[in-house]
């Protein structure tokens, strides 16, 4: 914590400004959305009008509610997103773990399998994605896009949560073995609290990749009342015009849930560091 | 592949004692890699092994499947000139996005390990283009750079940096060039936060003995810093590869490979191909020739870094 | 841990049995995919499910409504898996009658009913001398004009020539820089095959010659294309062509941003303070020549079906065309009705009903004027088989010419080459 104290130096100044600038050039486009969807009809085209809109709508953002079922389709991102997460970490850790811990034939192969599963992006594999998906009945269906989800960011949980067991020593868990856990008690009690952060982030990114997943949710469903909000916003999008302040307005309903929930994870994941230190 | 990993071990079970718990324990991997590998299998290897078939099948303009037609779309693909500029534009884009966003991100995550006022407020923005689904990335951003409705010359213009209107998409090249600014936009906050994971693993008495020992910033970077994190930029930079490379949003609602289709890449064009112009079978050549060239790259650098970790070990 | 795997596993096999045994009980269902023409289309359709379903209670629909930018990829992935929806409302049809998918329009369309379509609209959905599809709505395009923009700038008419066309962008950029735009283009592959036949229609040329073949190499198709390149070249249109499409151009026309543009009939916003008028296209020809689009409802064949499903899709006809809830849809959306009875009633009755998501009830003096346009207009040559390349194909031609790749005449004879070579 001394580090904090107040000590000019112009490495100190350059940080700042560095960070400063990175933040100014994130934010522009949620300045941009924002100011946007408080704008007008008229205003949104012209060509004359200054940055700020000349008359505030704020309405603009409650009638979103009512002009599609916006909460129901940021529901179903949650489910979609939560159960993908799930999945993927349930199935991802065990692999992960044999893959950091244990010796056996195929490993190289499977790690290159499990890349090479991700070469094909779901764009391409929608027509064999829908075949399947029908065959087991499960199109149109939260369920189906939960599992698909959850297999296309397999790849990506077994790599991350392999990389963060690799980079704990065993000693730990061999010790609890000999004091006689078996190696799930193992697992769950020494390896899972070291292997927070990781874990903490590899269900970020997971949860994140399917709350932004498009193409598949666009094809599999067809059910209004079923859509993510990614799909769902497209009801803005219509024939005849564009109405891009309520498209902008649920944009930003649909990055705070994401954005909160990193927040609350946050905390967690230093929380999740320091025990790790002190058990270490 | 996959198959083959499982299930044999298994069938040997009611044998003696001392060798049950020997193949029991040879078992073991396979068991703990069974539910991701079933997972797999069945979302992912089947609709892989229907776009092999696709390929090599004549395929209507509804998709109605004609059977089997040999390399014919094959033929078809590498006959077409915008197939290969496609190919060179899907190079330039992946090389670009990946290699600036990793170079960006690293840069970012090592400042964000650093304790400075606000840096948890900075974390929240930073995943803050990550948290926004693509489709709508991409959208505000072609907003943005309208010419002349855009966010970005009135703002411009209003700040008095500019005295006329610029026309941010004048040529195709231009417009890839904020595709592929767009993307490195997207990308960055994955790169920090891998890096980042990675950061915060290092133990801290390792830079503390590097500090003992008068070690300066290049060495500690190149000697600590670099090796310790290497897993986790192995993983974002061969993952990148493959999400950046097979890419869609961006480039679709951007310029949807426009003008005159100079502005493609692999997956846009195919799409393009399949549901614009009801060209399944060569949509789907495209897709395994893509396959194939993601293949061999990746391969490649994995057996490298694969090599390079057991050099450590 | 193996037997939380072995839980989780069957947690989801049940959870999927689960989704697929919410089967319906013995009602004949209708899967039915609709194209969203309005931001509204899916509230108006909810009500029509409601209404029919009451009033045939055998029948269960399944309405469901897809925008256009995605309304293909959604049907092809469909009939590729064997998933086709009974009834489709789609742009073109050629493509399912050579995949022999659809069923023709005379075996579900009650008579009375064929007899109340517009002769000549009935007749468009015509190949190989059998009727493939039912039409929808129609709509035609128009010339829309900025009239207080036009005025400032010293215009006192809607330009009727494509010289005119051109002072007239002159006088506007000269008048007022870069605030105004003057002239909306949008050559971009949503719709760019319309401004190709705005264009050519009227330098003279076309896509046909008068015996019916591909005749898309002509000198006055070229000087269309190059007309196109001269409007970029001096600064004329908006800044980004070949990927604008016409929806901000449009909502751009509304907002009093763009002078002049060629858009359907009811394309400036309801809320719209813009003083404007929609006049006939320019043109080099006597006369002026509009684009009419016409979407269809098509029916696919099923082998398997249930018995009554074709009397359940002709009830399912018959009810939506009746007069009063096909003339409320088309105040709704904006277009022009495709039957005879609703031409008549809306001309009269068009304020009995409200335009989709306003309180804003339609004009009857609108439908009218429109009503009479149509039979001036053309439509694209849809019925012909290659349609869906030389519509691509012209898109091509005129983003390369605009590049300044190559010439229109030399881009035209490639395409009509690979057209009629292939």
């Amino acid at each position: 914590m001394n580090t904090l104290q107040p000590k000019f130096s112009w490495k100190r100044v350059l940080l700042y400004l560095f960070v400063f600038i990175v933040c100014i050039v994130i934010l522009y486009p949620y300045f941009v959305m924002f100011i946007t969807a408080a704008k007008g009809d008229s205003e949104m085209y012209s060509t004359t009008g200054g940055i700020f809109p000349t008359v505030w709508h704020w309405e603009n953002f409650v009638d979103i509610w009512t002009a599609a079922p916006v909460f129901k389709y940021l529901l179903n991102s949650f489910l979609v997103a939560g159960g993908a997460t799930l999945v993927a970490i349930v199935c991802g850790i065990p692999a992960a773990y044999a893959l950091s811990r244990m010796k056996f034939r195929g490993k190289g192969i499977f790690m290159g399998a499990v890349i090479m599963s991700q070469m094909f992006s779901p764009v391409v594999l929608l027509v064999g994605i829908y075949q399947l998906m029908v065959n087991i009945g499960l199109h149109d269906s939260i369920v189906g896009l939960i599992l698909l989800n959850a297999a296309f960011n397999q790849a990506f949980a077994i790599w991350l949560l392999r990389g963060t067991f690799t980079s704990i020593s065993p000693e730990m868990e061999q010790a609890a073995k000999i004091d006689g856990c078996g190696t799930v008690q193992a697992l769950v009690k020494i390896l899972l609290p070291m292997a927070a952060p990781g874990i903490i982030t590899t269900l970020i990114f997971v949860f994140i990749n399917s709350w932004n997943e498009y193409t598949i949710a666009l094809t599999l469903i067809s059910t209004d009342a079923l859509k993510p909000i990614t799909v769902g916003i497209n009801t803005f999008y219509g024939l005849t015009f564009i109405q891009w302040q309520y498209l902008f307005a649920t944009s930003i309903f649909a990055t705070i849930p994401v954005v909160i929930l990193f927040l609350l994870i946050e905390k967690h994941l230093v929380a999740g560091l320091t025990s790790g230190g002190v058990k270490g | 592949m996959n198959e083959r990993a499982t299930p044999k071990p298994a069938k040997i079970k009611k044998t003696a004692n001392p060798r049950t718990l020997r193949t029991m324990r040879k078992a073991e991997p396979y068991v703990w890699l069974a539910p991701s590998v079933l997972l797999m299998c069945i979302m992912i290897i089947i609709p892989i092994l229907t776009v092999f078939k696709t390929s090599f099948s004549e395929v209507s303009k509804t998709g109605i499947n004609k059977g089997f037609n040999g390399i014919d779309n094959y033929i078809a693909i590498f006959k077409e000139p915008t197939f290969w500029n496609t190919l060179q534009n899907t190079l330039i884009w992946t090389i670009v996005v990946v290699g600036l966003s990793t170079v960006i991100g690293f840069i970012l995550a090592m400042v964000l390990n650093q304790k400075f006022h606000g840096r948890k407020i900075v974390r929240a923005i930073i995943v803050f283009p990550w948290a926004t689904a693509l489709i709508v990335q991409s959208v505000v951003w072609k907003y943005i750079i309208n010419a002349d409705f855009g966010a970005l010359n009135s703002l411009l213009y209003n700040l008095g940096i500019i005295d006329n209107y610029i026309n941010w998409t004048a040529t195709p090249a231009a417009f890839f060039a904020w595709e592929c600014w767009v993307g490195i936009f997207v990308t960055v906050p994955f790169v920090t936060f891998c890096v980042l994971s990675g950061l915060q693993s290092i133990d801290t008495s390792l830079y503390e003995a590097a500090d003992v020992d008068g070690a300066g910033f290049w060495t500690r970077l190149f000697k600590i810093t670099l090796p310790l994190v290497m897993p986790s930029l192995t993983v974002s930079t061969v993952l990148n590869i493959i999400y950046v490379f097979n890419s869609f949003p961006i480039v679709w609602t951007i310029s949807k490979g426009d003008p005159a289709d100079k502005t493609h890449t692999l997956v846009t064009y195919l799409y393009d191909l399949s549901f614009s112009n009801g060209k399944f079978g060569e949509a789907a050549a495209v897709s395994v020739i893509g396959f194939v060239i993601l293949a061999t790259c990746a391969s490649i650098y994995m057996i490298m870094s694969l090599r390079a970790e057991k050099k450590e070990d | 841990m193996k037997k939380i795997i072995a839980l989780l596993l069957v947690a989801a096999m049940v959870l999927s049995l689960g989704a697929c045994t919410n089967g319906n009980s013995g009602k004949l269902t209708l899967d039915v995919i609709i194209s969203q023409y309005g931001n509204y289309t899916q509230a108006w359709w909810n009500q029509f499910e409601a209404d029919f379903e009451a009033a045939n209670e055998d029948i269960d629909l399944n309405i469901e409504i897809v925008s256009w930018s995605d309304i293909y990829s959604v049907v092809t992935t469909r009939i590729s898996t064997q998933k086709q929806p009974d009834i489709l409302n789609i742009s073109g049809f050629a493509d399912y009658v050579l995949d022999d998918l659809l069923m023709p329009a005379e075996e579900y369309v009650s008579d009375e009913l064929q007899a109340n379509f517009i002769p000549s609209f009935w007749a468009s959905n015509e190949m190989d001398g059998t009727i493939w599809a039912l039409p929808i709505l129609a709509s035609c395009r128009a010339l829309f004009c900025n009239m207080d923009l036009l005025e400032g700038a010293g215009i006192t008419a809607a330009p009727t020539t494509w010289d005119e066309v051109l002072t007239a962008c002159q006088a506007i950029k000269d008048t007022y820089g870069e605030d105004i735009v003057p002239w909306g283009l949008d050559i971009s592959t949503d719709e760019g095959q319309a401004a190709f036949s705005y264009y050519s229609w009227n330098f003279g040329g076309g896509y046909v010659d008068a015996e019916g073949n591909w005749a898309l190499n002509s000198a006055e198709n070229a000087e269309a294309v190059e007309f196109i390149k001269t409007l970029i070249d001096s600064g004329y249109c908006n800044s980004a062509p070949y990927t604008d499409t016409r929806y901000p151009l449009q909502s751009a026309f509304s907002a009093g941003t763009l002078a002049m543009m060629i858009g359907p009939m009811n394309m400036v916003s309801a809320d719209s303070t813009v003083n404007y008028t929609a006049t006939d296209l320019p043109t080099n020809n006597d006369k002026s020549i509009a684009l009419g689009v016409c979407d269809q409802l098509m029916v696919f064949k099923d082998e398997k079906a249930e018995d009554g499903r074709t009397e359940a899709i002709t009830k399912f006809f018959d009810f939506f065309y009746e007069c009063e809830r096909y003339s409320e849809y088309m105040v709704y959306e904006g277009f022009l009705p495709a039957t005879q009875d609703s031409s008549a009633y809306l001309a009269e009755n068009a304020e009995n009903h409200m335009v989709g998501g306003t309180e804003t009830p339609g004009s009857s003096e609108y439908f009218a004027t429109f009503c009479a346009v149509l039979p001036n207009c053309q439509f694209y040559p849809m019925q012909k088989p290659e349609w869906m390349d030389v519509r691509n194909g012209v898109i091509d031609v005129e983003q390369k010419v605009c590049q300044g790749e190559m010439s229109a005449q030399e881009a035209l004879n490639q395409l009509q080459s690979s057209v009629t070579g292939g």
